[in-house]
């Protein structure tokens, strides 16, 4: 009894972390795709980062470091980045979003934008040395803080229609 | 695993400690990557044919969407477009009449000379799988790969220009790096002055000009080409035209959208024994041609052929 328990949980914790994988596969293909749009032309956002932060803070589920590696390295063969960069990026998000601020988040006020921008350059930042040390020169900047101003810019208008939802949801089943 | 915080201290560090462990797993994949080794290229290649279907039917609903969009932006602009065109129409049928006689002029005149005959190569076309959207990388998938031949070093092409080259081939699925990723570096010439230079891609839209010489002076909109140096891309491919910056700065603007490519086409191996070494007389004094080549226009005393004469 006790083992077919333990068979089912395994089962069932497989299964979600399955569909969890394919979710952030599907939101990453998403954000790829974003750059047919003419206003996306000189980069797209990283709606991962704000869909992976929405996830720990507001839905308090934490994704599996196993699942965040594998995502990005699919993300690297998808762009041809180089192998291994996305995965870094995405494990430091949820480290310095479990570590550094999730103790301090107030969930009445608005503080979580703040935080998520501190969170968001922070990880970037890091990616972006290893990107320079690696390629051993500058690249142009305008896509690289496009790509950080519209993140940034999404993030509150996400934030907004999920509360949009919550609000409908609630208010229909009332 | 998908529950909220770790609950205990013990569980805590050890996460933490299991994080910083794949943080530097992928730390040193991305060195191993950059190192260029066979076994990390096979595994990309694989993947990338792996994956190259889902991303294709992943990727198309938001491309339609885009398109749909774009369509009716452009729709706002349809007459001065029209205006735009027939102007344009117009100044390419001059520009037509005269290159035709200016073909057959330059045919005689490699003739004449005895210019090395241009290799024909074969053009493989296949359709652009992903869009360039990453910050830094930029690069498309194509869906040919080793099937049709290509090869990692061979020039990809638009209609317009020079797209970039090939870097991994999976068994159908090619990675081109475009002009504009900041690996990208091309030996190219100034088609007005002749002078060669390397250009460099930035990650951004204007590519940087590299080992110009200093006497060298570049003119706002002069079209830059391939040069053929190195052996690795053919000359003549157009790359873009060169644009002054605000702070003095030359650049170079490519001519291809990469953001709207669809179709690209890989230039792959030339043909082997369109040349022989022993036939070619170099910059031989001038003959009379040969009667036995046919030129385009031209009988077979090498006279031009005018139509309703029969000569």
């Amino acid at each position: 009894m006790i083992r077919n328990d333990k068979n089912f949980y395994l089962l069932y914790k497989f299964s979600i972390n399955t569909s969890l994988f394919v979710f952030l596969f599907c939101i990453l293909n998403f954000q790829i795709s974003l750059s047919f749009f003419s206003m996306f032309e000189t980069s797209t956002p990283s709606l991962i980062s704000i869909v992976i932060y929405f996830c720990i803070v507001r839905f308090n589920i934490n994704p599996p470091s196993i699942i965040l590696l594998l995502t990005g390295f699919l993300h690297d063969i998808m762009i041809g980045n180089n192998f291994g960069i996305t995965s870094i990026f995405l494990l430091l998000l949820k480290y310095f979003t479990n570590n550094l601020i999730l103790e301090r988040v107030n969930k009445d006020n608005q503080e979580e934008w703040i935080y998520f921008t501190i969170i968001f350059i922070l990880s970037f930042s890091i990616v972006f040395l290893i990107n320079l040390i690696i390629s051993f020169s500058l690249p142009e900047l305008s896509p690289i803080f496009f790509h950080v101003g519209i993140t940034l810019i999404l993030y509150p208008l996400i934030n907004i229609s999920i509360n949009f939802f919550s609000f409908v949801s609630r208010l229909i089943k009332s | 695993m998908v529950s909220g915080k770790p609950s205990n201290l013990k569980s805590f560090k050890s996460s933490k400690n299991f994080n910083f462990i794949l943080i530097f797993l992928c730390l040193t994949l991305v060195f191993l990557g950059k190192l260029d080794l066979v076994a990390i290229r096979n595994i990309k290649a694989f993947l990338s044919d792996f994956l190259a279907p889902a991303t294709f039917a992943l990727n198309r609903p938001v491309n339609e969407i885009a398109g749909v969009f774009e369509d009716v932006k452009s729709a706002g602009s349809l007459r001065e477009e029209n205006i735009r065109l027939k102007s344009e129409v117009r100044k390419l049928k001059v520009i037509n009449s005269k290159s035709s006689s200016q073909e057959l002029e330059l045919l005689e005149l490699r003739q004449l000379l005895k210019v090395l005959p241009e290799e024909k190569n074969k053009i493989i076309t296949g359709r652009a799988i992903t869009a360039p959207g990453g910050v830094f990388a930029n690069t498309v998938l194509i869906n040919a790969g080793e099937n049709y031949g290509i090869k990692v070093g061979q020039p990809a092409i638009s209609s317009l220009g020079l797209v970039g080259y090939v870097v991994n081939v999976g068994l159908k699925t090619s990675r081109i790096l475009l002009l504009i990723d900041i690996n990208s570096m091309i030996p190219a010439y100034l088609t007005n002055s002749n002078w060669p230079a390397v250009v460099q891609g930035q990650s951004g839209k204007l590519l940087k000009l590299k080992f110009l010489s200093s006497k060298a002076e570049p003119v706002d909109g002069e079209v830059v080409q391939t040069s053929g140096h190195g052996g690795r891309l053919p000359s003549g491919i157009n790359i873009g035209k060169i644009v002054k910056s605000f702070s003095g700065k030359f650049y170079v603007k490519p001519v291809v959208d990469f953001q709207r490519l669809t179709f690209i086409s890989v230039i792959t191996n030339k043909p082997s024994g369109s040349f022989s070494p022993e036939n070619f007389e170099g910059f031989a004094p001038l003959q009379k041609p040969k009667p036995s080549i046919n030129l385009k226009g031209l009988n077979l005393s090498g006279k031009r052929i005018i139509e309703g004469t029969g000569n």
